[in-house]
């Protein structure tokens, strides 16, 4: 929609495996966003090189377990905490599906490329190949596993079913790991039926390294998991010394306001007025609306929230869209305000609705309620109130203001300012 | 469990003789009993649900016209209890009722089958005719799940992306949007633009499916992506 939102996707720092575009393991997607390449050009890429004694093969092994996965964005608190103590649902990211067609096509050329190059006496010996291609197929297959383990929570289950719970969640994936042991058991026989001969002994230790090495590289991901959540509990550890703090904070402005609506129980109007501004700056904390008032939508919202504090009315307002406020709407803001403390003062009811849409050429701001009501002809004209204030000024600005309202009927303020 | 006389109803709505059947879930039970209070006289309250087992549990055996779900709720929240429900019940109801205003999580509900949402502050009139809406298989939308279906549905998206009737809303859907997210009544939209009540229910319904089945790309990662009031 409009420019400031679509904001120039920021390059990443590092690379990362995105799982969410990936074919197989992400690295050539995360690779693709890393140099801003385009992904197909990449794949291509790792299949062309994996005709040279499968390089890209190997390479991309190494990329899988180099490259961390991608991490989503961090939550606001409130969210955080819910899905920790399981109140939500986490679905699963969504997936672009993949393009058969291209896919196949990569398939192929890769296929054809192997052929090709094992014909043309290129490639790998045979004794080579087959324990290199169950091996890299077993590999693969656990480590994918890897990948894609979802934390479901398996508590609140007693008793035996809580060592049978997990193996019957997961068997699908268990199949799949034992699979991909077969592959890599596969590899590693082949192997050793290939070897030279030796004397027994070397031959017997030789076959237990390379069983050995297949198990490390298959254990290797978790390994790697383990290594770095180590380092990401040291930054949580910071982070959450500093968020202490801030919920200490936050304690003492919500056990103020609850003494402050006790010592006004007697006044609803104060009463309900603290407990809306106290729920305002809640839910902005926990839920992330934090607001620099440099956007149209934070000025308007702060707005609001600043007749609802002055007025004692509650001011419902949705906002679609958002964009930088410059001057020349900073007049909109006023004049939407200005609508709304008209609506609390004179309406004569306590909700007020507040509608903004942020458009590519156009903001627009509808103010509503469902009040008294006046016949706007009837306005006097040194009135300042409606005239000077909103439509006068609006229309000095270069926007727009319509009035609608009759007795009885409530009132409807449509500002507008095009780009 | 209670099953009292009603005495007030709505105007041109059922009378107390068809009284919805309403299951409340909600994990603090101050809220829930507040709810029973305010509403019991028009709906008849006839189960309670304060996590994903007890409120699964309580919707099936009582078999109510409409739950009123909270988003946020032990056990994996009130997705859960939709997913579970509608295993096996398919044609209950739902309507989410809530304080969170993460979108990603009322969007959430949304698309795993509610036919509504609403906030917390709502009035008891309003939610007695939300739930009555619901009951009937309308949807019900507040202002600020309009603002997010206008904002998942602008025109953010590149044109090339949007192959499927599914991913857009039509002009009315999106004028009707417009005028809920404004804080307009069913009655007043229909007024708005000389149409019937039952034709904005029905532009509603339609945008509720669109929410419910549109697979777009940007509409999951909007949800993700933003947290809007």
């Amino acid at each position: 929609m409009s420019a400031p939102l679509v904001a120039p996707q920021p390059v990443p720092q590092r690379a990362d495996r995105q799982l969410g575009s990936a074919w197989l393991a992400g690295v050539c997607s995360g690779l693709a966003a890393h140099l801003n390449w385009p992904v197909l050009v990449l794949r291509i890429g790792f299949v062309l090189l994996s005709g040279s004694m499968g390089l890209g093969v190997l390479v991309y092994l190494m990329l899988w377990l180099a490259l961390p996965l991608a991490a989503g964005a961090p939550k606001a608190p409130g969210i955080e905490a819910a899905s920790r103590s399981g109140l939500r649902t986490v679905e699963a990211g969504y997936r672009v599906p993949a393009d058969l067609g291209a896919m196949s096509a990569v398939a192929l050329l890769g296929a054809g490329l192997l052929w090709f190059v094992q014909s043309a006496g290129l490639g790998l010996p045979t004794w080579a190949l087959w324990p290199a291609l169950t091996g890299t197929a077993g590999l693969m297959l656990i480590w994918w596993q890897a990948d894609h383990i979802p934390n479901r929570s398996m508590k609140g289950l007693g008793g035996w079913r809580r060592w049978i719970a997990p193996l019957m969640a997961h068997w699908s994936r268990i199949v799949r790991i034992l699979l991909g042991l077969v592959g890599l058991g596969t590899s590693v026989t082949l192997l050793v039926i290939a070897l030279p001969d030796l004397p027994d002994t070397s031959q017997a230790l030789l076959a237990l390294a390379i069983a050995v090495v297949a198990l490390l590289l298959a254990a290797a991901p978790w390994f790697i998991r383990a290594r770095r959540s180590l380092s990401t509990i040291r930054q949580e550890k910071l982070l959450a010394d500093a968020r202490a703090d801030m919920a200490a904070h936050l304690h003492d402005s919500v056990l103020q306001t609850l003494a402050l609506i006790q010592r006004q129980a007697s006044d609803p109007r104060a009463v309900s007025a603290l407990a809306r501004r106290q729920e305002r700056e809640l839910r902005g904390w926990l839920y992330g609306e934090t607001s620099d008032a440099a956007t149209v939508k934070a000025a308007l919202v702060g707005s609001a929230a600043e007749v609802e504090d002055d007025h004692g009315v509650d001011v419902d307002i949705v906002v679609v869209g958002d964009r930088e406020l410059g001057a020349e709407l900073r007049p909109l803001v006023q004049a939407a305000r200005e609508a709304m403390v008209n609506a609390a003062k004179h309406s004569g009811v306590s909700k007020v609705d507040v509608y903004a849409e942020v458009g590519d050429d156009a903001v627009e701001v509808f103010v509503r309620d469902r009040g008294a009501g006046f016949l706007p002809e009837l306005i006097p004209a040194d009135r300042m109130g409606v005239r000077g204030s909103i439509v006068e000024r609006l229309r000095r600005a270069g926007g727009n203001a319509t009035i609608r309202s009759a007795p009885g009927e409530g009132t409807e303020v449509r500002l507008e300012m095009k780009r | 469990m209670t099953d009292q006389p009603t005495e007030e109803t709505t105007p041109d709505r059922p009378g107390p003789a068809a009284a919805h059947r309403v299951v409340v879930v909600d994990d603090h039970a101050m809220f829930r009993s507040g709810v029973k209070h305010d509403i019991g006289g028009r709906v008849q309250v006839v189960g309670e649900g304060e996590d994903v087992p007890t409120a699964v549990a309580a919707v099936l055996r009582a078999q109510p016209d409409v739950v009123l779900l909270d988003v946020h709720l032990p056990g994996g929240g009130g997705v859960e209890v939709l997913k579970q429900v509608h295993a096996v019940e398919p044609e209950i109801k739902f309507l989410a009722l809530s304080v969170s205003d993460a979108a990603e999580d009322v969007i959430g509900v949304i698309r795993a089958g509610a036919r509504g949402y609403v906030t917390k502050s709502i009035s008891a009139d309003e939610l007695v005719d939300a739930i009555a809406r619901v009951a009937e298989g309308d949807a019900v939308f507040s202002p600020r799940l309009a603002g997010f279906v206008l904002d998942a549905f602008s025109g953010s998206i590149d044109i090339s992306a949007v192959d499927e009737e599914l991913d857009r809303l039509s002009q009315r859907e999106r004028e009707v949007m417009r005028l809920i997210a404004r804080g307009y009544a069913y009655k007043e939209i229909a007024r708005e633009l000389f149409i019937s009540i039952k034709t904005v229910e029905t532009h509603v319904s339609s945008v509720l499916r669109k929410l419910q089945l549109s697979n777009r790309h940007q509409l999951t990662r909007w949800a993700t992506d933003r947290r809007l009031v």
